[in-house]
């Protein structure tokens, strides 16, 4: 039997690439124009070659925003992938409490951004809100909007609050896809609970895990608006990561051609951590 | 569009820009020069060859790599790709001149990540 070719479904791709060449490419195309140039508005523009890169690379601005993105990205799934992993052991399997537990987990990934943040903001002002004004009346002197390390602390918390449930309700699905058979044949072996963890669980979890690395290192690397409500990148720059110093180069102040270059290179990095992540994604995948 | 070619100077700031041949509206906004768009012309050339090569030899020509990943032809241009950017940039941070030399590893690079990744 001859199997008719025909090809032409390829056409209802069509607007997905229209979307895709108006929010993405054209935009990205214009940074790469702006990175070169310079403007003092009024659609005039000069070249000024690889100047911004350059200036860019080696400005300690970039490298303490790079840093200090890299180090919250680090402490955050530092804490919310073992937590996450632990909560998720903790839940019950069956029953009443699965519904409950599951809505519970999932409501702080229901809440928009920028409440997370305001909600955060006011919960640890510390006159009026009830964490901040709690931690002062038992001795603490805390003030995220003084002290940079309570600034660190704060935001820190916030993510781990919003986000946990993320890598929670992934760890716990993977859980579930483990068969009986498993634990009972560790029961029969006599397996301690550690050993259950580390040789059944965790191998089985580790699709999924790596999925949530993944994701919370995406968006952990991108975050924006909780921080720029909570902290606003202060006090000082201390909490000021990337894409918040960013915005404050190019709308702050239009200074195009830098953010633009600084925008590159932050895309760069993201895109080889997702290379890699992917690589060793698929490889496990290959292997198992 | 392209008449940033001979507009691009200092001198030129703040004058009232002639309308080119190629300056339609729709986008001039984009700040198009002839090295940026030489730059997407040569990307573009890049995949037409990709399609050209994949309807020669079809099917990617997957292998095992020296890195131990499982790569296609597609995923060796975009390591060759991401990598020639990021070596860009360290000769900028690095040397700072004369980048042309970075463009010449880059090409040893491609042409290693194509026989060997």
């Amino acid at each position: 039997m001859n199997k008719t070719i025909n090809q032409k479904a390829w056409y209802f791709v069509i607007p997905v690439f229209v979307l895709v060449a108006f929010n993405a490419a054209i935009p990205l195309m214009t940074v790469v124009n702006y990175s070169f140039q310079e403007t003092f508005g009024n659609n005039v523009f000069a070249w000024e070659g690889t100047r911004w890169f350059k200036q860019i690379l080696l400005s300690d601005r970039f490298h303490a925003a790079l840093g200090r993105q890299f180090a919250f990205t680090f402490i955050i799934l530092l804490i919310q992938i073992p937590l996450g992993i632990g909560i998720a052991l903790t839940m019950p399997k069956k029953g009443w409490g699965v519904p409950v537990c599951l809505i519970l987990m999932s409501m702080p990934l229901l809440i928009p951004w920028n409440v997370v943040g305001a909600m955060w903001n006011i919960f640890a002002l510390p006159d009026i809100g009830f964490l901040g004004h709690t931690l002062n009346s038992v001795g603490f002197d805390y003030n995220f909007t003084q002290q940079p390390g309570d600034a660190w602390f704060t935001t820190i918390l916030m993510d781990v609050w919003h986000w946990t449930s993320l890598v929670v309700l992934l760890s716990y699905a993977g859980l579930n896809s483990i068969q009986p058979a498993y634990y009972q044949a560790a029961e029969i072996d006599g397996a301690s609970r550690w050993a259950i963890f580390r040789y059944i669980e965790l191998p089985k979890m580790k699709k999924v895990l790596t999925l949530a690395i993944l994701l919370r290192f995406m968006d952990s690397f991108m975050i924006y608006t909780e921080p720029f409500v909570l902290t606003g990148g202060g006090p000082g720059n201390t909490t000021a990561f990337l894409s918040i110093d960013l915005v404050k180069m190019a709308l702050g102040q239009f200074d195009l051609g830098p953010a633009a270059a600084m925008s590159l290179i932050y895309f760069f990095i993201v895109l080889l951590v997702c290379w890699v992540f992917y690589s060793l994604m698929m490889k496990n995948e290959a292997r198992s | 569009m392209f008449t940033k070619l001979y507009s691009a100077t200092w001198g030129d700031v703040g004058k009232a820009k002639e309308k080119g041949f190629f300056d339609f509206d729709l986008f001039s906004w984009m700040a198009w020069t002839w090295q940026t768009a030489a730059f997407f012309i040569f990307i573009a050339l890049c995949i037409t060859a990709m399609l050209i090569w994949e309807k020669k030899v079809p099917g990617g020509s997957p292998r095992k790599g020296i890195l131990g990943l499982d790569t296609t032809r597609g995923d060796r241009l975009f390591v060759s790709l991401l990598g020639s950017a990021f070596i860009h940039l360290f000769w900028l941070a690095l040397v700072g001149s004369v980048l042309w030399i970075a463009t010449i590893i880059c090409i040893g690079y491609a042409v290693i990540v194509f026989r060997y990744v």
